[in-house]
């Protein structure tokens, strides 16, 4: 039995959820549309909307006056490193863990999850003097090792989670049909563990790409990515808002585009499984 | 079936990550235990005595701390508060026929992608400041005195810009939670003749229990160290006022360089965040068995 919907409801509905929606976004909206004013348009009394000269030379004057590609180039590196390291290490272990569960496999499993909860800055000392001592402090190696340690659990958490769904019986058959280890890997296991893998990958770069605790304590202005970059707008000379604005824009551009992708698989990720 | 040979390459497949997390946990706790029994000032080099509980005790003592635990447990209790109702209401009205949804859950989800440096700084610039934010030109349109948000509410304002940056989350998770629950369950009490009002809660919200369950405990684990948004906006003022605890810890240890006190306060926040994640781990711990 279908529900019956009035296009009346469904109009109130369409009206309510588009106004809340809009308003939500606003702020990024208004990032965006400010990137390409000039700073005396962004600060216009009274502020205009659409009514402006376009102009991109805040992205110019971005890049000219801070090397924003650095930065930018910074966050690529850290989070693509982490995210590629983090998997090498956890594809092996998620994949054992699925396939020859022990006795003690969910208790290791839980202990991962156990090290997420140790609040960064419970380490922050040691992790900043050991980085110090070893020429680790506002490098981008630095910065992939932090990273890809954080992140490990929820790797290891959203590939076992998805392997583990992958019928056993698939191999028993492929065995029988005489494939042989690699074949098996090859052939049957690889192709069906891809789409979960990708997702994973998807998720941990949008983590990495945003995470601001160690990027801004580890690194200065060498290694510092987007999120250590921005913050240095906090301390202003001058106008600024639409500079502020484009090197925003550039930040989560791409990020923002990848979440919309990844939208179920965050879910998913972020509870540990525990919501699908 | 699994095989001896196979056990046992299934543990060397593990091994490389549980040793990583392994020193990762247990190497910088030691050391930030150990740090946090010595008198140890970077400013001040020597050799660093061992003075037993004196951090401890004149961390917990020190009036920051009483104000940052405050701050701490406000800005997670306040920022729950808002996202899980907000996010039920939103996931509610998402969860109705509409024209357009997948775009309307496009623009509600997308402040969950922003970093937080940037929503942070928009928000403070923007939309608070008192002379050229956004909200003072509406305050002015409305024939009212602008607001100076950042100095006059600092802890209120963060959590309004951590609220906006999480309350994505929730509306997704109880979105996906609302979703699979069963059309012909509220059909039925329906034609019982049950209200909205009761199939909301008879219904709907004992079947969200899990979702808000996860959702707030999730959140609690990120909110316990909220940094950047304070860090940008006002650096944890005036005074104490919006310091939390993640931030005085910082404070101590990187402004102050005093690694003794700095470790201490640490230790206390791991012993603060333990709490949290015992039931977490419950919570997860149940549906892994499911």
């Amino acid at each position: 039995m279908a529900r019956k919907v009035t296009t009346q409801r469904m109009a109130l509905n369409t009206v309510l959820a588009w106004a809340i929606g809009l308003l939500i976004f606003f702020p990024i909206l208004w990032t965006i549309l400010t990137s390409f004013k000039t700073e005396a348009q962004a600060i216009a009394d009274p502020p205009i909307f659409l009514g402006f000269n376009w102009t991109l030379e805040n992205y110019v004057e971005v890049q000219e006056r801070s090397n924003y590609f650095r930065h930018f180039w910074n966050s690529v590196v850290i989070s693509l490193g982490s995210t590629l390291l983090g998997l090498v290490i956890a594809v092996p272990a998620a994949w054992a863990m699925a396939f020859v569960p022990g006795k003690r496999t969910k208790d290791v499993l839980m202990w991962m999850l156990s090290t997420k909860m140790l609040p960064p800055v419970g380490v922050l000392v040691p992790i900043y003097l050991m980085f110090k001592s070893l020429g680790l402090l506002d490098t981008q190696l630095g910065l992939v090792i932090v990273l890809t340690l954080i992140n490990l659990p929820i790797i290891i958490w959203m590939l076992y989670t998805y392997f583990r769904e992958i019928p056993g019986e698939i191999l028993e058959a492929a065995r029988m049909d005489g494939a042989t280890l690699k074949g098996e890997v090859v052939h049957v296991l690889l192709p069906m563990a891809v789409p979960g893998m990708a997702s994973t990958v998807l998720l941990n770069i949008i983590l990495a790409w945003n995470e601001a605790f160690w990027t801004l304590n580890l690194t200065a202005a060498k290694a510092a990515p987007l999120t250590a970059f921005i913050a240095s707008y906090s301390s202003p000379e001058g106008l600024f808002y639409a500079k502020l604005s484009a090197a925003s824009t550039m930040a989560i551009a791409p990020i923002l585009i990848m979440g919309w992708f990844s939208q179920k698989q965050l879910v998913r990720g972020l509870t540990f499984g525990a919501v699908k | 079936m699994a095989t001896q040979h196979s056990r046992a390459a299934a543990r060397l497949m593990i091994s490389p990550a549980v040793l990583l997390l392994l020193g990762w946990m247990l190497i910088p706790l030691g050391m930030t235990i150990y740090f946090s029994l010595l008198r140890y000032n970077l400013l001040m080099p020597g050799n660093n005595p061992y003075v037993g509980w004196e951090n401890y005790k004149y961390f917990l003592t020190d009036p920051a701390f009483s104000a940052a635990i405050f701050n701490t447990l406000a800005l997670v209790g306040g920022v729950l508060l808002i996202t899980v109702v907000g996010g039920i209401l939103l996931g509610l009205l998402l969860d109705q026929p509409m024209w357009g949804q997948g775009i309307v859950r496009i623009l509600v989800i997308a402040p969950f992608f922003v970093m937080p440096t940037v929503s942070a700084l928009v928000w403070k610039n923007m939309f608070m400041n008192p002379v050229n934010g956004l909200f003072a030109y509406l305050a002015q349109f409305l024939g009212l005195e602008p607001f100076d948000f950042l100095a006059q509410a600092p802890l209120m304002s963060i959590i309004g810009i951590v609220s906006w940056q999480w309350l994505p989350f929730a509306t997704l998770i109880l979105l996906t939670a609302m979703q699979s629950l069963d059309r012909e369950q509220l059909e039925a009490a329906e034609m019982d003749g049950a209200g909205p009002f009761n199939r909301f809660f008879y219904i709907v919200l004992p079947h969200l229990a899990r979702a808000v369950t996860v959702v707030v405990l999730i959140q609690t684990i990120f909110l316990l160290s909220v940094f950047a948004e304070i860090l940008v906006t006002t650096n944890g003022g005036p005074g104490n006022a919006s310091t939390n605890l993640t931030y005085l810890v910082y404070a101590e240890s990187l402004l102050r360089f005093d690694v003794g006190t700095g470790s201490a306060g640490g230790v206390v926040a791991i012993v603060l965040a333990n709490i949290v994640a015992i039931f977490l781990m419950r919570m997860i711990g149940k549906n892994l068995e499911a």
